[in-house]
């Protein structure tokens, strides 16, 4: 584009037109300034934020999950018998969940609770019992720090084994050789086998770790709790939670599960579906609401900056009528005029935008950086600020630029 | 002689039907080339008219104007642009360089208007201030120099594309009488060297060192004087 003689002709007028009214100029830029650096920084703060939640999701084990809670279906007064016998998520409801999509579901996991005093040789606690069958460890973001996790025939039989989260194995173990030792739970001797990983995860960095509780987890086979802890005749469980890699496949799957929980459990809704990704989707199109918001906020310092523009455009084109009329008496068609007047414009509206870019970058970085998030902008967030400034610079340019080419040379010449 | 020149019955009128201002009335002209002729007339006489229309600035309202071969009433503004960049060159009394431009920019503007390249522009400006005496004030803005020093200038950027036509609008109307007879020597040089040259004035003893005066007034050619 460069290459074009006459264009970088234009372009070296423009240059020296902008240089030399310097103050103009510089009123002119603010207004596409001001609008870029309200896109950039509004698209980049609530990208980050985005990022920066997003990331929450990935920690707590990934977004393709779909967890099924048990849910008090008695709404008003006493429940019946059979209310009360069906209440609860089951086995059952793991295996027969699972058949429905068995190729797409690439885990499942069961999760059975107790409450039970914990006993070791330094602590003596009430503490909460996570029975965890299936693929719990890895869907929740877990990791083994020492030892090793449950064997198939531990998690088949119940095996009397448990890991600790970092914070328990320290309370129970404080001088740190957890492993192989012996705990009581309730009364239920178990055997340390293995420590997770210590899980943090803080928002923004000077908020406290929000995974800190995830440390406490006391993990045992659910049916080492079932059998001994805290189970029923029914083996009803508190959680189950399928994961589904292909997330186009999840929604459909949410409905045959609802179907066939509910006629599992007797047309009952005593139980709830809850989708991680549409959670997420749901929250992202908030998101896109604030980047309306931001982008609105934006295009209305644009078109106020356009219409500044304009304004400053037409005055300072009476003090150029003269110039105008010289350029044509020696031989400017009044396409030539214009397409002055829009380069000119155009390129106050590239170097406003330059510099809005830079303030917008800072601006978010000093927000993001202020409220304690990483900063994290994407190269759409630039195309788009930029894009509309080019668009409203090139829209606003146009009526003074017409008005100046439609000027007569001899009015022109003779104006005072 | 080939006629630089050539108007017949050439008619301007201003406004509309109750208030119309018949600025030219009929004037049938003819400059050769190579000649040197002024335009005399009082404010008024429509002299100011005829200069913009034989400039190319304004279109008449009814007549014919042939402008070195090529018709010039009914073109189009885009056209009449084109025509005016090849085939006229004008000096105003206010100069009319522009400020922010350097010299040599200003020199080089109509011939990058006709689309000549940077190098050659550049070549073409300095040979011009070269001929026109003030090379050394290339790289200058026009608010340095002098009043005789930027007609100079002025009339090196109306030689710029070489044009058929030199129109000149009291040149030397701005200038102290010394320079104004500067100025007009430069013009006499150009004739000589084979310009075609219009210069319009309201002084006769300027209008004195044409070959030929021609006198409007009332929008009709009154008076012709000298040797066509």
């Amino acid at each position: 584009m460069i290459a074009s003689g006459a264009f970088r002709e234009r372009l070296f007028g423009a240059w020296v037109e902008i240089r030399e009214n310097l103050g103009r100029s510089v009123l002119q830029a603010l207004g596409v300034l001001l609008g870029v650096a309200s896109v950039l920084g509004g698209f980049s703060i609530s990208d980050s934020q985005r990022k920066r939640s997003d990331e929450l999701y990935v920690k707590l084990g990934g977004l393709d999950k779909l967890n099924v809670q048990p849910r008090a279906a008695i709404k008003d007064g006493q429940p019946t018998a059979l209310q009360q016998a069906n209440l609860g998520l089951r086995d059952a409801d793991a295996t027969g969940g699972e058949a429905l999509k068995a190729d797409a579901i690439q885990g499942v996991s069961r999760q059975r609770n107790a409450r039970s005093r914990v006993v070791s040789a330094y602590a003596d606690q009430d503490r909460q019992i996570s029975g965890i069958g299936g693929d719990f460890i890895p869907a929740n973001g877990y990791g083994i720090a020492q030892g090793r996790g449950f064997s198939n025939t531990e998690m088949e039989t119940g095996a009397p084994v448990v890991v600790l989260g970092t914070e328990a194995a320290n309370t129970f173990f404080p001088k740190g050789d957890a492993l192989g030792q012996s705990i009581r739970i309730g009364d239920v001797p178990v055997t340390v086998i293995g420590t997770f990983e210590e899980r943090v995860f803080r928002f923004r960095e000077n908020q406290g770790n929000q995974f800190w509780w995830r440390n406490r987890i006391i993990a045992v086979p659910a049916n080492l709790v079932q059998r001994r802890m805290n189970g029923d005749a029914y083996r009803r469980v508190d959680r189950v939670t399928f994961r589904i890699p292909d997330l186009n496949l999840m929604s459909g799957f949410a409905d045959q599960l609802q179907n066939l929980l509910k006629s599992n459990h007797r047309l009952q809704d005593d139980f709830r579906l809850d989708d991680v990704a549409a959670r997420v989707r749901k929250r992202r199109s908030q998101g896109d609401v604030y980047n309306i918001i931001f982008m609105l906020s934006g295009v209305l310092a644009l078109v106020g900056g356009g219409i500044v523009n304009v304004n400053i455009q037409m005055a300072s084109l009476k003090e150029r009528v003269r110039e105008v009329g010289v350029k044509m008496a020696i031989g400017a068609s009044g396409r030539e005029i214009f397409k002055g007047f829009m380069t000119e414009a155009l390129l106050l509206t590239a170097l406003g935008g330059f510099a809005g870019l830079v303030l917008g970058v800072g601006f978010s970085w000093i927000i993001t950086s202020s409220i304690g998030i990483p900063l994290y902008m994407t190269p759409a967030s630039f195309v788009w600020a930029y894009g509309l400034a080019g668009v409203f610079g090139f829209v606003f340019a146009l009526y003074p630029a017409w008005k100046a080419s439609r000027l007569s040379p001899m009015e022109a010449l003779r104006y005072e | 002689m080939k006629p630089i020149i050539q108007t017949e019955a050439l008619t301007k009128v201003y406004g509309a039907n109750g208030t119309a201002v018949h600025a030219l009335r009929g004037i049938d002209f003819t400059v050769s080339r190579g000649e040197f002729v002024a335009l005399i007339g009082p404010s008024g006489s429509g002299k100011s008219t005829l200069m913009a229309i034989l400039g190319c600035l304004d279109l008449p309202t009814a007549g014919t104007y042939t402008l070195d071969g090529h018709q010039v009433q009914g073109l189009a503004g885009g056209e009449l642009a084109r025509i005016r960049n090849e085939k006229v060159g004008f000096v105003f009394q206010s100069y009319n360089l522009l400020p922010k431009a350097s010299i040599a920019r200003n020199v080089e503007l109509p011939m990058l208007y006709a689309g000549v390249g940077r190098k050659e522009r550049r070549e073409r400006a300095m040979a011009l201030l070269e001929k026109v005496g003030i090379a050394d004030k290339a790289d200058k803005l026009p608010g340095t120099l002098s009043g005789g020093q930027r007609q100079r200038v002025a009339v090196a950027r109306a030689l710029a594309n070489e044009p058929a036509l030199l129109l000149a609008d009291e040149p030397t109307g701005a200038l102290d009488s010394k320079t104004g007879a500067e100025v007009l020597d430069l013009f006499r040089e150009l004739h000589q060297q084979g310009n075609t040259l219009l210069l319009v004035t309201h002084d006769p003893s300027i209008a004195a060192q044409a070959q030929r005066r021609v006198e409007i007034r009332d929008g009709l050619i009154a008076v012709t004087e000298g040797v066509a």
